[in-house]
């Protein structure tokens, strides 16, 4: 009856916290990033909180992952968009090609996807930290005779709650159906942790 | 030298276009490159160098993968090399 649905909810809810606890335990992305946006403007880790944030890091040489990766965020959010009552994603785009991908190469390339999607880049050092912070490997290619090469990177996209810790990640498998639901599904189950 | 900027989002479809086109006369005449020549040189003049290595190694890929479902890994001495 009434009970065992009650208990059943505490554990499950248990569970979540337990798994919250570890992604935090884990040190997922609590490190801070400075970068710029597409307009120059400094922007930093702090600047997201508040926000539920979906984000790739790529590269606009990207032969064809990053523009699906990127293609299937951006249909997640406009998915999540048709949702009455959610609140809205901030799609965001880290370069991991700061040599070649600056704000102005950011613009022209993140311009195809979505309206609202924001692009970052920095200075090699800047953007090393960012990747490191989310445990993202990066390892450009050699360059071949006209000087072009690509960019070996994980390809993940991470969740970010509204108190700045990564919720999630998704892998090439999902699908932009897949992303949707299981946003919503940690917007509508959404406790912050405990400082 | 003057840094070249990223393909449009045009050039991605024409180059990823030429590729499918390329690939799929490969598929009809069993991999067979001689037979193909024609799209091969237009997959290459649509796509950036670094693409077309990029998707040649995707497509030995494909193929290895196929291989190995269909008949199962054959580890190198196995197979006779001398």
């Amino acid at each position: 009856g009434a009970g065992w649905l009650y208990l059943r909810r505490q554990k499950e809810q248990r569970l979540r916290q337990r798994r919250l606890r570890d992604l935090r335990a884990l040190a997922l992305g609590q490190g801070d990033f400075q970068l710029q946006d597409t307009s120059g403007t400094p922007r930093s880790r702090s600047d997201l909180l508040g926000q539920w944030v979906l984000l790739y890091f790529g590269f606009t040489h990207c032969p064809d992952v990053c523009p699906e990766e990127l293609e299937k965020l951006c249909r997640a959010v406009e998915l999540l968009e048709e949702v009455p009552g959610l609140p809205p994603v901030q799609p965001l785009f880290i370069t991991v090609d700061p040599a070649r991908d600056d704000a102005a190469a950011l613009g022209r390339y993140l311009h195809d996807f979505h309206p609202r999607l924001q692009g970052l880049t920095g200075t090699a050092e800047q953007v090393r930290a960012a990747a490191g912070a989310f445990r993202v490997y990066v390892s450009a290619g050699p360059p071949d005779p006209d000087g072009d090469y690509v960019v070996d990177h994980s390809v993940l996209t991470f969740l970010l709650g509204p108190d700045g810790l990564v919720r999630d990640c998704y892998g090439r498998s999902r699908t932009a159906e897949e992303l949707a639901k299981s946003v919503r599904g940690h917007m509508e189950s959404y406790e912050p942790l405990p400082p | 030298a003057a840094r070249m900027a990223a393909p449009t989002r045009e050039e991605r479809t024409a180059c990823w276009g030429a590729r499918d086109e390329f690939w799929q006369c490969l598929d009809s005449h069993g991999d067979d490159a001689a037979k193909c020549e024609k799209l091969r040189r237009a997959f290459e003049s649509r796509c950036p160098q670094q693409w077309v290595k990029h998707f040649d190694k995707r497509r030995d890929f494909l193929k290895y993968k196929k291989k190995l479902e269909t008949e199962g890994y054959v580890p190198p001495e196995a197979a006779g090399k001398s």
